[in-house]
């Protein structure tokens, strides 16, 4: 039954599509009026709207038989950018070039994506947001809730554009605007050149090869510069992994020493000139290192909680200064991940071209991440972690970061219609380090850092 | 309104064309295209467009509700859809004389109503109406069911005026007005197709395949009662009312007619439906053309469902005051009619005889094998093959007025029967007694037998005058069969049965009749009167209805602004602003007051560093940073202050004003 009704829903996905791509405002309003003299003229003697059906009828036949001749020949080809992001309108150009010998004029073009068909397993087990106040009848049936699957799994929005005149033989630049829904890879199958029947109703689609792709970062949001609870910690070490491998430290001066600077490094001259304990101070001595972890351990149904947390990583990755800094990304995808940027080491870009590709991870249990942070660590002068649930086994991962001495950064993202304080379990103490983000407020989580 | 000009105000006068709605449609069309010729437009606010859709809504479901009640099914339909162009009128106004040039969608679709604002807020997506305005128009003009070339014509024009706007750039006017020069031949060549199509199809299988209800004829077959054993027993239900004309009411009322007969049914060959057409006022139905008949009756019957077949008296050329969407009629004297109101009053002009019913054929002589044997013998004794015709007819009444007994109780045993002999012809050689369909079947294969053509007769009697109703009433139990004979060039009804079966389906009436009379009467006053009213015009009836929700809910709309109005007087929105109340603002208007007031765009802090060691006598802002470092949490900090942080703040005003003031 759930079959049947999964492939009814894939055949009206794929006609509302088909009728949304072909027709024209002016040939939707026809059809619209096919239908209403079609039900008012099922008795050709009551009324007389069957005069207009059978008019409308020959409209439509007409206008689908003649735009489906003399399709223009054409190419193209796309001149992408190298990124875009989730959200925000990516521009390209696209070189459509006329390969007839007659000028062209009043085609439209229209990029085209794979279309957004949620699998069955997805269907079943996908649980709409607030889909729980739907009527008893929407919930058995489903279909608002397929609608709305159907919308999440879009990849893209493509917009359809006029193509201007194409003189005989020649090429034409085309401003194409797209809007990624979906991180990771934007496969674009190919540019579909349209051309009007002579009514100007409906739409004869021809796609021209054109396969490309595009990588779209995740969402970005404006983060605070953060500062780790606790005294930060410097430490050295980080030299072998910056560019300038060997001993590069360079002598800069002496200073007053501070808890935790190693004992070899004290200036004993000084010290007896001064009175006070130094040390000397080299100009790259310690880096500053990050650890941001990002939990990617999530059930079915906490997609959305998952893109939003993968926002979330993408936007520390941004924020955080890697000029002077080293930032590892620590996830388990198929395996356990580490990437480390900063220094030279590879860019922000890298790791947010990472973040484009991340997936949830459900054949794994959460100790994998636990175990991959905590041997990870001795090198870390902090970490945020990026959790996607605040259950026993992430409050027993924290507890343990705890142990460890490492100053915490810690936000939970919750659903949307979570309203409830987070309980602060074992951050009791730093109420002020760990944050609750809602999906859809995730900006105004970010800004109350 | 980015409509083509004069567009929709040529749709709206098409609609009141064809509806007869002119004046109303000249109006409307000048309001709509005025708002061309006027510069000034309304600001209306979505809250205003939802109002009007609502009142819309509320007059569409009041007149959806009225129709319904008055009407049958399909005619409160067909009329609510031709009066929608004046119901959605308000809404359309709305939109062309606004500032925008549409309205937001939610205004229209209750269901993205309910639907949550988006967030982030974004606007509606909005939709012009005047395009589905006019698909309602043309919807509206075709419900009107206004035969012949005109509709098709117009809607063909006003769709290419519509379309010539939307045509593709790539094609010369001249394929655009070739291609649609064939659409309309085309849709034309369809409509006339799809008309016939629809008839024959309805003819053919429709009355074969679908049950009629009990009491209503069939005009494709009729099962008679004929070999059935036991009593038969009909209602006292009164189903018609006949209020005689000029003369005498008829004597019988027909309601179809049968040519072959077949082991107790009789069948209506070859009788495929035509429809008639109504004459200018939709409720006259001219059946003939024959101008020489007088008025015969006026009948009232029920209608189930809106549709039935009419008892008209033989001869029938008129039928006037019936307001029904379709009446079709068959070469054997049926008249079907449809889309009616329940009740039905129709006044009936006939002639002498019919013409109706269509000349004889073969099957009007034709005797069944198996009945064959008993008529023939019949025939031969009473030797009907030497007389004339009028003989004939005169020999057969009184044969079966002589010989034959009514009796609607069959207490027949198969043993009774002799072998191979059939239930009619045991009726004609045997039992010699039977219900009217015994003597109507044996006279029509009587006399075809003796090469008269006959037909086999189905519909009531009319016997009963009524002193309650003052006038004749006919019960289901009048229900009857006689033979239609062909005699001196028509036919003419020819009843053989007994004249006193009257008498004795009336000995087997209730002792409840008077009172089952009385409420019948009742019920019957009452449907005419909402009929009545009905007739008397709908926009009269209708005014009673509209005038008070229209009434009502204009004050609701204004009782809705007022209540609003009267709330933004009475509390002003509050805007919350924790800290306006703070202390500091008293040392900050005595440093205004000492002549170094703050800058445009600087900041408290700022100021007060600013002012440190500045002015005459220098001021001391040591003292100032804690107050300051107060008031910017009472201000701004979400958490806000505590009480006593706020006498705190309060208390440090005091004593720096205190000492400023004395210095």
């Amino acid at each position: 039954m759930n079959r049947l009704r999964y492939r009814a829903f894939c055949l009206v996905s794929s006609l509302d599509a088909w009728i949304g791509r072909r027709f024209t405002p002016a040939g939707l309003i026809v059809l619209g009026g096919l239908v209403i003299s079609a039900v008012l003229g099922i008795d050709t003697n009551q009324t007389v709207a069957y005069q207009a059906f059978t008019f409308l009828l020959a409209l439509l036949a007409m206008a689908m038989l003649s735009a489906a001749f003399a399709r223009p020949r054409c190419t193209a080809s796309r001149v992408l950018p190298r990124f875009g992001t989730v959200g925000a309108e990516l521009a390209y150009r696209i070189v459509v070039t006329n390969r007839t010998r007659r000028t062209q004029r009043g085609l439209l073009l229209r990029d085209t994506v794979p279309p957004a068909v949620p699998s069955f397993d997805a269907f079943l087990h996908t649980r709409e947001p607030g889909g729980g106040r739907r009527n008893w009848f929407d919930r058995t049936v489903g279909y608002p809730r397929w609608s709305w699957l159907v919308a999440d799994h879009r990849t893209a929005d493509v917009r359809e554009m006029p193509l201007g005149t194409m003189p005989a033989g020649e090429a034409i630049d085309v401003r194409a605007v797209v809007t990624p829904r979906r991180r990771g890879r934007l496969q674009f199958t190919g540019v579909a050149i349209a051309r009007l029947d002579p009514f100007g109703l409906f739409k004869s689609w021809t796609t021209l090869p054109a396969a490309q792709s595009v990588l779209v970062l995740p969402t970005r949001y404006p983060v605070p510069p953060v500062a780790l609870p606790g005294a930060r910690k410097y430490q050295p070490g980080g030299v072998a992994l910056a560019s300038a491998v060997g001993e590069s430290e360079e002598f800069v001066s002496v200073r007053e020493y501070r808890p935790g600077d190693p004992l070899r490094r004290l200036h004993w001259k000084s010290w007896a000139k001064t009175g006070t304990p130094m040390v000397k101070e080299y100009q790259d001595e310690f880096f500053v290192r990050h650890a941001l972890v990002l939990d990617t351990f999530g059930t079915v149904g906490s997609e959305d909680r998952f893109e939003e947390a993968v926002s979330v990583a993408a936007s520390f990755a941004c924020t955080i200064d890697t000029q002077e800094s080293l930032l590892d990304l620590l996830f388990v995808g198929p395996e356990r991940q580490c990437f480390t940027a900063g220094r030279g080491l590879g860019g922000t870009d890298k790791m947010l071209e990472i973040l484009a590709s991340v997936s949830l991870c459900r054949d794994k249990p959460f100790s994998v991440l636990h175990r991959s942070v905590v041997d990870h660590l001795s090198s870390a002068s902090g970490c945020i972690c990026v959790l996607l649930a605040w259950d026993d086994a992430r409050r027993a991962f924290v507890r343990h970061l705890r142990t460890l001495g490492v100053p915490l950064l810690v936000l939970v993202v919750t659903d949307a219609d979570v309203s409830a304080p987070l309980d602060q379990g074992p951050m009791s103490d730093q109420p002020e380090c760990v944050h609750p983000l809602r999906v859809g407020a995730i900006a105004e989580g970010l800004a109350a850092l | 309104m980015k409509t083509t000009p004069l567009l929709l105000g040529a749709a709206v006068l098409f609609w009141g064309w064809h509806t007869d709605l002119l004046p109303f449609a000249a109006t409307i069309a000048l309001l709509l295209e005025g708002s061309r010729l006027v510069a000034w437009r309304w600001n209306v606010a979505a809250g205003d467009f939802r109002r009007v859709a609502d009142g819309c809504a509320l007059v569409f479901l009041a007149l959806a509700v009225y129709l319904y009640s008055a009407n049958q099914t399909t005619r409160a339909i067909l009329t609510v859809i031709q009066w929608l162009p004046l119901v959605t009128l308000p809404l359309v106004a709305l939109q062309v004389y606004s500032m925008s040039d549409t309205i937001p969608l939610n205004t229209v679709f209750l269901s993205l109503r309910r639907k949550a604002a988006p967030t982030p807020p974004r606007p509606w997506r909005t939709i012009n109406l005047a395009y589905p305005y006019l698909v309602l128009c043309l919807a509206a003009a075709g419900a009107a069911n206004v035969r012949g070339a005109r509709f098709y014509l117009g809607f063909c024009l006003l769709l290419a005026w519509a379309l010539w706007p939307a045509r593709s750039p790539r094609d010369s006017a001249l394929v655009w007005g070739g291609s649609l020069a064939l659409v309309v031949l085309v849709g034309y060549a369809g409509h006339v197709g799809l008309h016939d199509l629809q008839r024959h199809v309805g003819d053919r299988f429709v009355a074969w395949f679908t049950p009629s209800p009990i009491g209503e004829a069939d005009a494709a077959r009729t099962r008679t009662a004929i070999g059935e054993i036991g009593a038969l027993k009909l209602s006292d239900r009164i189903v018609l009312r006949v209020e005689p004309g000029r003369g005498s009411p008829p004597l019988l009322l027909r309601e179809a007619s049968y040519t072959v007969y077949a082991s107790s049914t009789w069948w209506a060959a070859r009788a495929a439906f035509e429809s008639v057409r109504p004459e200018r006022d939709g409720t006259t139905w001219a059946l003939t053309d024959d101008v020489a008949s007088r008025e015969a009756a006026t009948i009232s019957a029920y209608l189930r469902d809106g549709r039935g077949f009419l008892a008209l008296p033989t001869g029938t050329t008129r039928i006037e005051s019936l307001p029904v969407t379709t009446m079709e009629r068959s070469p054997l004297g049926a008249v079907r009619v449809d889309g009616g109101p329940r009740l039905v009053a129709y006044r009936v002009r006939a002639g002498p005889a019919s013409s109706l019913d269509a000349p004889p054929g073969p099957a009007d002589l034709a005797v069944p094998p198996a009945e064959a044997s008993a008529v023939a013998r019949v025939a031969g004794e009473l030797d009907l093959a030497s007389k004339s015709p009028a003989d004939m007819l005169d020999t057969v009444a009184e044969f079966f007025r002589q010989r034959f007994t009514y009796s609607t109780y069959a207490s027949l045993n198969a043993g009774d029967r002799e072998p191979g002999a059939t239930a009619l012809g045991d009726f004609l050689l045997r039992s010699r007694s039977g219900h009217c369909e015994y003597f109507a079947a044996a006279t029509v294969l009587l006399l075809r037998a003796a090469g008269i053509p006959a037909r086999y007769a189905t519909g009531y009697s009319v016997q009963e005058f009524s002193r309650l109703e003052k006038a004749y009433v006919v019960r289901d139990r009048h229900a009857h069969a006689w033979a239609l004979v062909y005699h001196d060039g028509a036919w003419r009804d020819f009843d053989t049965t007994p004249p006193g079966w009257v008498n004795a389906e009336q000995a087997a009436a209730s002792i409840w009749e008077p009172v089952a009379d009385a409420w019948s009467r009742a019920a019957f006053l009452f449907t005419r009167w909402r009929a009545r009213e009905r007739t008397g015009g709908v926009p009269d009836g209708l005014a009673w209805v509209l005038i008070p929700l229209l009434i009502l809910l204009g004050w609701r709309l204004y009782a809705k602004k007022r209540v609003a109005r009267l709330k933004t007087t009475a509390a002003p929105r509050v805007l919350i602003t924790p800290g306006a109340d703070s202390e500091w603002y008293r040392i900050a208007r005595r440093l205004e007051d000492l002549g170094m007031p703050r800058q445009p765009g600087e900041t408290q802090s700022r100021w007060v560093a600013r002012l440190d060691g500045a002015g005459e006598r220098p001021l001391s802002t040591e003292s100032l940073r804690p107050i300051l470092d107060l008031h910017d949490r009472y201000r701004f900090d979400p958490a806000g202050v505590s009480d006593a942080e706020k006498e705190v703040l309060k208390s440090g005003v005091h004593a720096w004003l205190e000492r400023h003031q004395s210095a």
